[in-house]
C-alpha cells in the first residue's frame, strides 16, 4: 500500500509522509510561522508605545487577561514569546520515519521539532546550500528570539472556553495547544547533525527498496525536487520550483517524466503578481521615496530573493541617480549569507557559474560592498549606529514584523509619511503584519516577489512530463477565495488531481505490478528455455526465493540430504541415468476442434460442447466428467478417477503444445 | 535627350546585343528601361530619338541564344516603343512585333522557363496595349489564352503581373461611360484625344476573359484554391473600376459562380470573396446615381444582375457557419462603410459585437440573445485561445466604426460599447468584470464566459487593441458619459505593475485623448487626481526607460491640453520637478523628451510674458550644460528646439515690461546656442541651430525691402528712408548675436543639409542688405563686419574668399574698428559682411548643394558610360573584370 500522510495544510510549507515499499519517507518539514502574527512584536529597545498598549477586556468585562492580551487599533494580540504552528504529530508515529528529504531551506524550519522530540532515528537528506543557508535561517530565528527573552508564557488564552470568546483571528486559530516556542541553538545543531549531504542527481539507496535522488528545482540555492523510485514505480515530489532565470541552477524538468504519481506543492503564493512587474514596482517605489527624502524599509529573509533584489538595485541605482544612497543589510547572519552565496558556484545558474572562472564574483553585491554602497551589520547595535545615514534603504528581518531588527525601524520610521515600507516576501499578509503598528503614517507598498511556478507554468510543465496521477494541496484545485472568477488560477487536469489537506491520509492510486528478482548464475545455467514465439522464450524454474534487504534472489533448491544407503537403492543408482527429453512447455489455448478429434481417437465419443463467456465446457457424458476450457486455464472435473484425469491432461497438453 | 547620350547609345546597344558580355551590375537594364520610360512619358518618340533601337530589337530577337535578361529587357523595350501608334506601325513594318512576342518560338528555345522572361513578355505587351491597333494585334495573335494561363503561374510576380494585365485590357479599352456608348463598334474621342473603342476585338477579349472567370472561379478541388483566389482578386479590381456595360457583363457572367462559391463556404476565400461582393455592391449603388434615368431605361432588365441578387450574396456572406470567417466578413463590410444598407449594417454590427457580448457579459445585443443560433458556435470558437484573441481584436478594431453607424443599426446605445471595451480591459488586467463595472453588467453574464475570459486575461495584444479602440472611441457620440469610468480604468492600467511598456504608452495616449474630448475635468474626482499624481511620480522612476520616456512625454502632452474651469489634472508644481529630475536620466531619449515636455509646460508662461522664476533660470542653465556636454545627439537637438520655441513664442509679447529680465536671459542663451549649436558634431543640431538663426534674421529684417521671405508684404510696409540705418544696426545686431558666424560655418559644413540651409539663408540675407548698386546706404551697411577665426570654418571661408596672408591687412582696413588678433596662424580677421556675402559665390554654391549628392552617379550618361566601360573591361582580359563593379556596389 502506498500511503501519503499530510501533516501540514500549508501549500508552500509542506510536510508529508510517504509510505512506499516498506520505507517511510518524510517529504519536507516546513514550519508554519503565520501563527506569530497573533503575537505582539518583540522590540529590541524599549518601546513606550508598545508597553502602553491597553489590555484587552471583553465587552461585558467578564474576561480580563490583563497580562496576556493587549489591544492595538481594534485588534487583540498575545503578549508573549511568539509561537509557531508545527506539523501534525498525532497522525502517525514519527519515530517510524526512516528518512526526511528536504527540498529547500524554507521547507526545513520545523526540522529540530521533528528530529529532537519525536524519537526520530533516521537520516535527513539535503543539498549543501540548503543545509548551510537553512542553518543561517534557524540561527537568525533563534537569535531574534533569544536576544529579547520574555519570561512570560501566555497560556490562559488557549483555554478553549476563553478562546471561544476572543475576537478576530485569535478565536479561529486552530490547534493552539500544539503551538510551540522557538527551538534553541543546541537543538538546531543536533538536528542538523543528522543531515547527510547529497548532490543533484546523486542516487541514494534506501534499504535496497527504493532509490531517492534530488533534482535542481531552480527556486533557490541548492533547492531540489525529489525522485523516489523503485524498479517499476516512480513517485516525483515537486516542491518550490521556478522557471525564471534568477540566480540558482535552472530546473531539471526532464527527469520528472514518466512518473506514476507526482506530488505537487510549493506553487507561487501570489499567482497574480508577476515577479518582473513586482521587481519593477519595488525599484520605482524605492527611487520615488529616496528622491522625496524618505527612507525605505524592506523586511526580508537573509537569503533568497534578497540576492536578486540587490542585483536588480545594482543595475538600477545608477540610472535612478541613487548612487549616494546607503543600503544597509542588517541580520545576525548578514555577513555569512552574502559570503556563502558567492562560493556555491556549482549551484548557480550557468551565467553566474561562468563568472567564477573570471576574476569577478558571481553576485554583484560584492561590488556594492566594495564600493561601500551596501553595508551589512549583525544588528542595529554597535557599528551600525555610528555609520547610520539617512535617507537610506534598510533590508532586515523578520518579514512577519514580530521580531528582529525590523521592529525597531517600524517604531523609528512609522510616524513619517515620507518613509516607505516595501514588502517583498510573500509569506505574510502585509495588512496583518502591520496591524500592531497602527495607526501608521509610513507609506506601505506591497510587491510580493514569489518566483515559484504559477498555474500557467505548472500546467505547461505537467503537459510536458505527463505524470499518471497528480496529488496536490486542495488550495490548488479551486480559484483563490478572493478571486473566484479567475478560473485560470487553478489546476485543471485529466484525470483530476487528488487534493489533500492537513491530516489527510491518501492512498496513492497505483498498483505494484512487477517486482525485480535476481537469479543465481548456477541456477540460471540449469534453465532450459524454449522459444514459444520469435524473441520470447520460457523456462520453468524450481528454486528457493531468498529475500533480504528488499532484494529477492532465486537460489537452487538445496539437494535433499542423502538418504541412508540401502543396498537396493545403491543398485538403482548404479543404473545409468535415463535422460528424459524435457517436457514440452505449455502455452496458449487448447484448440477445440483438434482436441475433440483427439478425444475421439482415444475413444471418448460422447462429448457435449457448451459455449460460455470465457471459453467452452466439454461434458464427457459417458465418463461423467467436465472439462472447462478457458483462455488462461483448463480444469478437469472428474469424480475420483485419477487415471482418467491424467489421460485427459496429457491429451490436452499435446494439443496445447502443438498449437 | 542629351546629345552625348544619343551618341553613346548605339555603342551600348551593340554591347547589349552581343549577349554574354558582362554588365556593370544587374540593375543596369532596369535603370536603362526607367530612362526610356521617362523619355516616352515626356512625350517624345523613342524611335525618332534613338533610331538605333529598332536595329537593336530586331538583332536581339532573332538570336534566341541571347541572354534571357537582355531578351526580357528587349521585350519590355519593344512594348514601350510600340506604345504609340506610330511606333507600333514602324515595328510592324519591320515585322519585328510578331517575332518579339512569339510565345511558341521562345518556348521552343527553352527561354519561357525563366520567370524573368515571362514577366518581360507580359510587361512588354502591357506597355504596348495603349491603342486599338495593339489590341487588334493582341487578340489576333491569340495571346489571351496564354495570358490566362499565366494568371496561375508558379511565380507569384508573374501571376500578379498577368492579373494586372488582364484588368488593364478590360478597363483600358472599355467604352467611356457616357450615355449612348452602349452600342458596339462605336468610336469616340475622349478628353485626351485618345481613341477608345468598343471594337470586335475588345468584345471578344471580354467574352474570352469572362468565360474563363466563370469557368474557373469555383475550385474543383482544394489544390485549385489559388486560382480562385487570383480570380477573386482580379474581379475585385475590375468591379471596382469597370463602367456600367462591362460591370453588368462581368457580374452577369460570374454571378452564378459567386453564389456557388459563397455556399461552398471556403474559409480561405472569405475575405477576397467579400471584397468582390462589396466592390460589386458599391458600384451598384453608385451607378444609379451617376447614370441618367434614360440610360437605365435603355438597359434590358434581364441582362442586369438585380440588386436583390447582390444583396442575397451579401446576406449569405454575413451568415457563413465558421465564426471567425463571419467576423472577418462583417469587419470587411463595415470597413467599406455601406451605411445606407441598414439591414446588412445592422447584421454586421451584431456579428462584431457578439464576441464582446460573450466575453464581457455586457448586454450589447439586447436581452434576447439566447435565441441567436450563432452564439454557441462563437463561444466554442472563443474557447480556443489563439482564435479568441484574433477574433476579439478584429471586433475591438471595429468598435469605433460601429459607434458611428446610424443609431437604427445599433442594437445598443454607443455608450454601452465604450462600457464593454472598459469591461474587457478590466478582464484583461485580471480584475473582475462584474464587481467593478456599472449598471447592467452583472445581470447578463452568459454561460461560457469564464472559460473565454481566461483566454484574454493578461493578453498584451488584446490590451493594446482595446486601448487603441478606447482612444478612438473618445469621439463617439455619447462617449462623454463614460469619461469618469474611462479615467478609472486607465488609472488602473497605469498603476498595474504588470503593464507592458507599450500598454502604458497607449494608456497615456488614451488619457490625453479623452481629456481633450472633455476639457471640463470636474468629473475627475480628487482621489483620482491624487492617484494620477502618485502613479506618474512612480512611473518616472520606472526601471524601463521606455516607460519613463512615455511618462515624460505624457507630462508634456498634458500641458498642451486646454482645460476649462477646473484645475489642470496635474499642476505645474507637480510636473516641473519631475521633468527637472528627468533631465538627469541615464537614457538620452528620456532627457530629450523631458526637454521637449518642459518647453510645452512653459509655453503658456512664455506667451503671457510672465517673469522668469528661479526654477526656470535653473532649467535654462541646465539645458545649456546639456547642449555643451551631453554625449548624445537627441537631448542636444531638443535643447535647440526648446530655445526655438521660447524665442518664437516670446516674440509675440516682447514689449511686456515684466519680461525684460527674461528677454536678456533669452538673448544670452541664444548667443550661446548659436555658437555651440553651430559647432556641434550632430548635423541635426546644426540644422536646428540654423532654424534659430533664421528666426533671428526674420525678426531683424522682416520689414526690409528685398528680404525674400515675405517680400510682397514687406514692400508695402517698409519705408525706404529708414532702410539704410535700420539695416546697418540690425545687421550689426545679428553679427553681435553670432548669427552670421553660425551661417558662415554652416555654409562650409560637410553635411549637405546644413550647407544648403545656411546657403539659402545667406542668399536671402545678401538680397536684403547688399543692394546690387553701391550707394550711400550700401556704404553704411558695408561698414558692418564680422569675425573669421583663424581655424576651422573661418579658414575655410577665407579660402573661398581668396584671402591669403597678404590680403589680411587689406581686409583689416575695410573692417574698420576690427583688426588682427595677434597669434600667428590662428589669428582671426574681420571682414565686411556685405563683401563676404557678395564674394562667396553663393549662387553657384546653392546650385551645387541643391543637387543630390549622387546626381552624377544617377544620370543616364553615367549609366551608359558604365555599361560601355564594363564591357570594355570585359573584352580586355588584361584588366581585372568585375573590379569596377565591386567598387560600384559600395
Amino acid at each position: 500500500m502506498k500511503l501519503l500522510y499530510c501533516l501540514s495544510g500549508h501549500p508552500t510549507l509542506p510536510c508529508n509522509v510517504l509510505k512506499f515499499k516498506s520505507t517511510t519517507i518524510m517529504l519536507d518539514c516546513g514550519l508554519d510561522t503565520t501563527s506569530v502574527l497573533n503575537f505582539l512584536p518583540l522590540p529590541l529597545v524599549h518601546s513606550p508605545r508598545l508597553s502602553k498598549l491597553p489590555s484587552w477586556v471583553s465587552k461585558d468585562g467578564s474576561l480580563n487577561l490583563e497580562k496576556e492580551l493587549k489591544e492595538c487599533a481594534g485588534r487583540v494580540f498575545v503578549d508573549s514569546q511568539p509561537e509557531f504552528c508545527l506539523p501534525e504529530r498525532e497522525l502517525l508515529d514519527l519515530s517510524t520515519v526512516d528518512v526526511i528529504l528536504v527540498s529547500n531551506y524554507h521547507c526545513m524550519m520545523a526540522l529540530p521539532y521533528i528530529t529532537e522530540h519525536t524519537g526520530f532515528t533516521g537520516t535527513v537528506y539535503a543539498t549543501e546550500p540548503t543545509l548551510t543557508i537553512g542553518r543561517l535561517l534557524m540561527e537568525e530565528l533563534v537569535n531574534f528570539m533569544e536576544r529579547v527573552p520574555k519570561a512570560q508564557s501566555a497560556t490562559c488564552w488557549k483555554n478553549k472556553e476563553i478562546q471561544r470568546m476572543l475576537p478576530g483571528p485569535l478565536k479561529d486559530a486552530v490547534d493552539v495547544w500544539a503551538w510551540k516556542r522557538s527551538y534553541s541553538m543546541p537543538e538546531v545543531n543536533s538536528a542538523l547533525s543528522k543531515v547527510q549531504l547529497v548532490g543533484y542527481s546523486q542516487k541514494v539507496e534506501l534499504f535496497g527498496a527504493v532509490q531517492v535522488s534530488p533534482l535542481s528545482s531552480g527556486y533557490s540555492l541548492g533547492s531540489s525536487n525529489w525522485i523516489i523510485q523503485s524498479h517499476h514505480e516512480k513517485v516525483s515530489y515537486v516542491s518550490g520550483s521556478s522557471l525564471l532565470t534568477t540566480h540558482p541552477q535552472p530546473m531539471d524538468q526532464s527527469s520528472l517524466k514518466n512518473s506514476d504519481v507526482l506530488i505537487l506543492t510549493g506553487l507561487t503564493q501570489m499567482p497574480t503578481a508577476n515577479p518582473d512587474g513586482m521587481l519593477g514596482e519595488f525599484c520605482s517605489n524605492l527611487a520615488m521615496t529616496i528622491r522625496a527624502g524618505g527612507n525605505v524599509l524592506v523586511p526580508c529573509y537573509p537569503s533568497g530573493v534578497i540576492y536578486d533584489l540587490l542585483e536588480c538595485l545594482y543595475q538600477f541605482i545608477e540610472s535612478a541617480n541613487l548612487g549616494t544612497t546607503p543600503f544597509y543589510f542588517i541580520s545576525p547572519v548578514a555577513n555569512s549569507s552574502l559570503e556563502f552565496s558567492q562560493i556555491f558556484a556549482e549551484w548557480l545558474c550557468h551565467n553566474k557559474q561562468s563568472k567564477v572562472y573570471l576574476p569577478e564574483p558571481p553576485f554583484p553585491h560584492a561590488e556594492l560592498i566594495q564600493t561601500n554602497k551596501l553595508k551589512h551589520y549583525s544588528s542595529i547595535h554597535g557599528d551600525f549606529s555610528i555609520e547610520f545615514r539617512q535617507p537610506c534603504v534598510v533590508f532586515t528581518g523578520h518579514p512577519s514584523l514580530r521580531f528582529g531588527d525590523v521592529v525597531h525601524f517600524m517604531e523609528l520610521w512609522g510616524k513619517s509619511s515620507l518613509n516607505t515600507i516595501i514588502f517583498t516576501e510573500p509569506d505574510f499578509s502585509y495588512l496583518d503584519a502591520l496591524a500592531p503598528y497602527q495607526p501608521l503614517a509610513m507609506k506601505c507598498v506591497y510587491c510580493p516577489i514569489d518566483t515559484r511556478l504559477n498555474f500557467h507554468q505548472v500546467s505547461k510543465l505537467l503537459k510536458e512530463v505527463q505524470p499518471v496521477h497528480v496529488v496536490c494541496p486542495e488550495q490548488y484545485t479551486q480559484p483563490p477565495l478572493t478571486q473566484s472568477h479567475r478560473s485560470d488560477l487553478m489546476l485543471e487536469l485529466q484525470p483530476p488531481p487528488m487534493p489533500y489537506r492537513r491530516c489527510s491520509v491518501l492512498s496513492l492510486p497505483f498498483r505494484r505490478r512487477y517486482e525485480r528478482v535476481y537469479i543465481l548464475p548456477e541456477l540460471a545455467n540449469s534453465l532450459v528455455p524454449s522459444e514459444i514465439k520469435p524473441g520470447v522464450s520460457l523456462a520453468t524454474v524450481s528454486a528457493v526465493l531468498h529475500s533480504k534487504d528488499n532484494k529477492h534472489t532465486l537460489q537452487s533448491v538445496p539437494k535433499p540430504p542423502p538418504a541412508p544407503l540401502s543396498k537396493k537403492r545403491k543398485r538403482v543408482l548404479e543404473e545409468p541415468p535415463v535422460l528424459l527429453a524435457p517436457k514440452p512447455l505449455l502455452s496458449g489455448a487448447v484448440p477445440l476442434e483438434a482436441f475433440l478429434a483427439t478425444l475421439q481417437k482415444h475413444g471418448i465419443t460422447e462429448v457435449k460442447v457448451e459455449e460460455t463467456a470465457d471459453g467452452h465446457i466439454l461434458h464427457l457424458q459417458a465418463e461423467d466428467t467436465l472439462i472447462q476450457l478457458e483462455e488462461d486455464g483448463t480444469h478437469i472435473v472428474c469424480d475420483n478417477n485419477e487415471p482418467l484425469r491424467t489421460t485427459l491432461r496429457d491429451l490436452g497438453e499435446q494439443r496445447e503444445s502443438s498449437s | 535627350m542629351d546629345a552625348e547620350c544619343v551618341s553613346l547609345l548605339p555603342g551600348v546597344c551593340e554591347v547589349l546585343a552581343a549577349s554574354g558580355r558582362s554588365l556593370p551590375d544587374d540593375t543596369s537594364l532596369e535603370k536603362l528601361l526607367d530612362w526610356f520610360t521617362g523619355l516616352t512619358e515626356a512625350g517624345g518618340s523613342l524611335l525618332d530619338a534613338c533610331p538605333c533601337l529598332l536595329d537593336f530589337i530586331s538583332t536581339v530577337v532573332h538570336n534566341t541564344a541571347s541572354d534571357p535578361g537582355v531578351l526580357s529587357f528587349t521585350l519590355r523595350l519593344t512594348g514601350l516603343t510600340a506604345a504609340t501608334e506610330d511606333g507600333f506601325q514602324r515595328l510592324q513594318e519591320r515585322s519585328v512585333l510578331n517575332q518579339v512576342f512569339h510565345r511558341q518560338r521562345w518556348q521552343e528555345a527553352g527561354l519561357w522557363e525563366d520567370p524573368c522572361f515571362r514577366i518581360g513578355w507580359i510587361q512588354g505587351l502591357r506597355s504596348m496595349l495603349r491603342h486599338p491597333k495593339a489590341l487588334g494585334f493582341f487578340v489576333q495573335s491569340d495571346f489571351i489564352d496564354p495570358l490566362l494561363q499565366l494568371q496561375t503561374d508558379a511565380s507569384l510576380f508573374v501571376a500578379s503581373a498577368a492579373n494586372q494585365m488582364l484588368a488593364h485590357i478590360l478597363l483600358f479599352f472599355q467604352p467611356a461611360s457616357s450615355p449612348g456608348c452602349n452600342g458596339a463598334d462605336e468610336k469616340e474621342e475622349d478628353g485626351d484625344g485618345r481613341t477608345r473603342t468598343t471594337s470586335a476585338e475588345y468584345t471578344s477579349a471580354v467574352a474570352a476573359i469572362s468565360e474563363y472567370l466563370k469557368a474557373s472561379l469555383v475550385p474543383q478541388k482544394y489544390t485549385k484554391l489559388r486560382q480562385s483566389l487570383q480570380i477573386l482578386k482580379l474581379l475585385a479590381l475590375l468591379l471596382a473600376r469597370a463602367g456600367p456595360p462591362l460591370w453588368d457583363k462581368l457580374l452577369q457572367t460570374v454571378a452564378d459562380s459567386l453564389e456557388e462559391l459563397v455556399t461552398a463556404g471556403c474559409g480561405q476565400l472569405t475575405l477576397p470573396l467579400m471584397d468582390v461582393i462589396l466592390a460589386a455592391c458599391s458600384r451598384s449603388g453608385a451607378d444609379e446615381r451617376v447614370l441618367d434615368q434614360h440610360v437605365l431605361d435603355q438597359r434590358v432588365p434581364d441582362q442586369r444582375v438585380p440588386d436583390q441578387r447582390l444583396s442575397r450574396l451579401l446576406s449569405s456572406m454575413l451568415n457563413v457557419d465558421e465564426p471567425a470567417d463571419l467576423v472577418h466578413a462583417a469587419a470587411a463590410f463595415l470597413r467599406r462603410g455601406h451605411h445606407s444598407d441598414i439591414v446588412h449594417t445592422a447584421r454586421a454590427v451584431r456579428i462584431l459585437l457578439l464576441p464582446l457580448h460573450i466575453v464581457t457579459g455586457q448586454s450589447l445585443l439586447g436581452t434576447n440573445t439566447t435565441a441567436d443560433e450563432r452564439q454557441s458556435s462563437m463561444v466554442e470558437q472563443l474557447k480556443c485561445k489563439s482564435s479568441c484573441i484574433s477574433v476579439i481584436c478584429v471586433c475591438l478594431t471595429n468598435t469605433p466604426q460601429i459607434t458611428l453607424t446610424p443609431s437604427d443599426s445599433l442594437p445598443c446605445p454607443p455608450q454601452l460599447i465604450v462600457i464593454a471595451v472598459l469591461s474587457l480591459l478590466r478582464i484583461c488586467s485580471g480584475s473582475s468584470s462584474s464587481s467593478s463595472s456599472s449598471s447592467s453588467s452583472s445581470s447578463s453574464s452568459p454561460t461560457g464566459c469564464s472559460e473565454v475570459c481566461r483566454n484574454v486575461i493578461g493578453s498584451g495584444k488584446v490590451q493594446k487593441c482595446a486601448l487603441e479602440a478606447l482612444t478612438a472611441l473618445s469621439s463617439s457620440p455619447g462617449a462623454k458619459d463614460a469619461i469618469s469610468e474611462v479615467f478609472t480604468v486607465l488609472m488602473q492600467y497605469l498603476d498595474n505593475p504588470d503593464s507592458d511598456a507599450t500598454v502604458l504608452h497607449k494608456s497615456y495616449q488614451a488619457l490625453v485623448k479623452w481629456m481633450s474630448v472633455s476639457p471640463d475635468l470636474s468629473v475627475v474626482t480628487d482621489p483620482l487626481r491624487r492617484g494620477l499624481e502618485e502613479v506618474v511620480k512612480k512611473r518616472v522612476c520606472d526601471m524601463r526607460w521606455e516607460v519613463r520616456d512615455s511618462t515624460v512625454e505624457f507630462l508634456g502632452h498634458l500641458a498642451g491640453v486646454p482645460v476649462t474651469g477646473t484645475p489642470a489634472l496635474l499642476g505645474v508644481r507637480c510636473t516641473t520637478p519631475l521633468l527637472k529630475e528627468a533631465l538627469q536620466d541615464t537614457e538620452s531619449y528620456v532627457r530629450a523628451s523631458a526637454i521637449s515636455a518642459l518647453a510645452k509646460t512653459l509655453t503658456h508662461s512664455w506667451q503671457q510674458g510672465a517673469a522668469l522664476s528661479q526654477e526656470e533660470t535653473e532649467i535654462v542653465s541646465r539645458l545649456l550644460e546639456i547642449l555643451s556636454q551631453d554625449t548624445e545627439g537627441f537631448p542636444r537637438r531638443a535643447v535647440v528646439r526648446y530655445f526655438i520655441s521660447w524665442f518664437s513664442l516670446r516674440s509675440s509679447s516682447s514689449s511686456s515690461s515684466s519680461s525684460s529680465s527674461s528677454a536678456s536671459l533669452l538673448t544670452q542663451c541664444v548667443r550661446s546656442v548659436l555658437s555651440q549649436g553651430s559647432a556641434d558634431l550632430d548635423w541635426e543640431v546644426k540644422v536646428h541651430t540654423l532654424e534659430l538663426a533664421e528666426l533671428l534674421l526674420d525678426e531683424a529684417f522682416s520689414g526690409h525691402r528685398g528680404y525674400g521671405k515675405d517680400g510682397a508684404a514687406s514692400d508695402r510696409t517698409c519705408t525706404p528712408p529708414t532702410h539704410a540705418e535700420g539695416a546697418e544696426s540690425q545687421l550689426a545686431g545679428v553679427v553681435e548675436l553670432g548669427v552670421i558666424s553660425a551661417l558662415l560655418s554652416g555654409l562650409v559644413d560637410c553635411d549637405r543639409p546644413v550647407g544648403l540651409r545656411a546657403c539659402r539663408l545667406l542668399v536671402t540675407l545678401r538680397d536684403a542688405v547688399c543692394p546690387p548698386s553701391p550707394d550711400a546706404t550700401a556704404a553704411a551697411v558695408a561698414t558692418v563686419s564680422c569675425e573669421l577665426p583663424g581655424w576651422g570654418w573661418g579658414q575655410e571661408v577665407r579660402k573661398t574668399l581668396g584671402m591669403k596672408g597678404s590680403d589680411i591687412a587689406a581686409e583689416e582696413s575695410i573692417g574698420g574698428g576690427g583688426g588682427v588678433n595677434e597669434g600667428g596662424d590662428g589669428a582671426s580677421v574681420h571682414v565686411s559682411v556685405c563683401e563676404a556675402l557678395t564674394s562667396l559665390g553663393l549662387d553657384e554654391r546653392l546650385k551645387v548643394l541643391t543637387r543630390s549628392s549622387d546626381h552624377v552617379h544617377n544620370s543616364p550618361l553615367s549609366l551608359l558610360q558604365d555599361i560601355l566601360t564594363a564591357s570594355a573591361a570585359h573584352t580586355h582580359p588584361d584588366t581585372q573584370p568585375g573590379q569596377e563593379v565591386i567598387v560600384d556596389c559600395y
